[in-house]
């Protein structure tokens, strides 16, 4: 039996396609990494400027001694109460603290990254919001990023 | 966010929710505690459990070494909604 091929045939049904992996090896034990925290979960400072519910391709920087209690979380795509209870549910940076402390990691990055994850604008976070917190990101010689997102 | 961070060569890990999207969306790391989204990384206030998912996550980053594996985590928390 042969099989009819037609090139360039595509399905009309949107199909996600997993994309290729990407790998950086961790390079040394955790007591020597300094590690940092990225979040869609919409963290921020009570200071700054809210996340726009409707999409967000923005991002805040919270330095690593803020205290838990001058943080707040403005995202349209999950249930914030128990993050408004407390922080740490997404965005676990007592415990880090705590953990530097124990000598369980090295330390903190200075700075930890806050944004508005759950769809938006996937072209700009890929090309640009993403590229450009990577960057700052090693620029601080981060050894190794603990995120919270879906 | 996790894949732009890996490429600049980077080791990132996820706690995440909901396991079968962060697979779809090409996750380097992930762990999946039993936790409903908007509390990854455990009950509000609980610190024991805080705790306990946040350094288990760490481990993973001596323990993983390949690839789009989810690890899943022995917490559980329930939301009561």
């Amino acid at each position: 039996m042969t099989l009819k091929k037609y090139d360039g045939l595509q399905s009309e049904i949107f199909v996600p396609i997993t994309p290729k992996p990407v790998w950086a090896p961790v390079t040394k034990p955790l007591k020597e990494m300094n590690i940092a925290i990225a979040t869609a979960a919409g963290v921020h400072l009570k200071s700054d400027k809210r996340f726009n519910l409707a999409g967000d391709t923005t991002y805040r920087e919270i330095p690593w001694d803020t205290p838990s209690d001058e943080l707040m979380v403005s995202h349209g795509g999950y249930d914030n109460s128990d993050v408004n209870k407390d922080i740490n549910c997404m965005f676990p940076i007592d415990r880090l603290r705590e953990l530097k402390d124990a000598g369980f990691i090295r330390g903190l990055a200075p700075i930890e990254y806050g944004f508005m994850g759950g769809g938006g604008d996937i072209e700009a976070f890929t090309d640009s919001t993403g590229p450009e917190i990577a960057q700052k990101l090693k620029a601080e010689d981060v050894d190794g990023v603990i995120m919270t997102a879906g | 966010m996790q894949r732009a961070i890996e490429s600049v060569g980077i080791p990132t890990i996820l706690i995440a929710a909901l396991p079968p999207v962060v697979r779809q969306n090409g996750s380097p790391r992930a762990v999946a505690p039993r936790v409903p989204m908007g509390a990854n990384a455990g009950e509000p206030n609980n610190v024991e459990m805080q705790t306990g998912i946040v350094k288990d996550t760490l481990k993973q980053f001596e323990v993983l070494d390949s690839p789009g594996k989810i690890v899943p985590l022995p917490y559980e928390y329930l939301a009561k909604i």
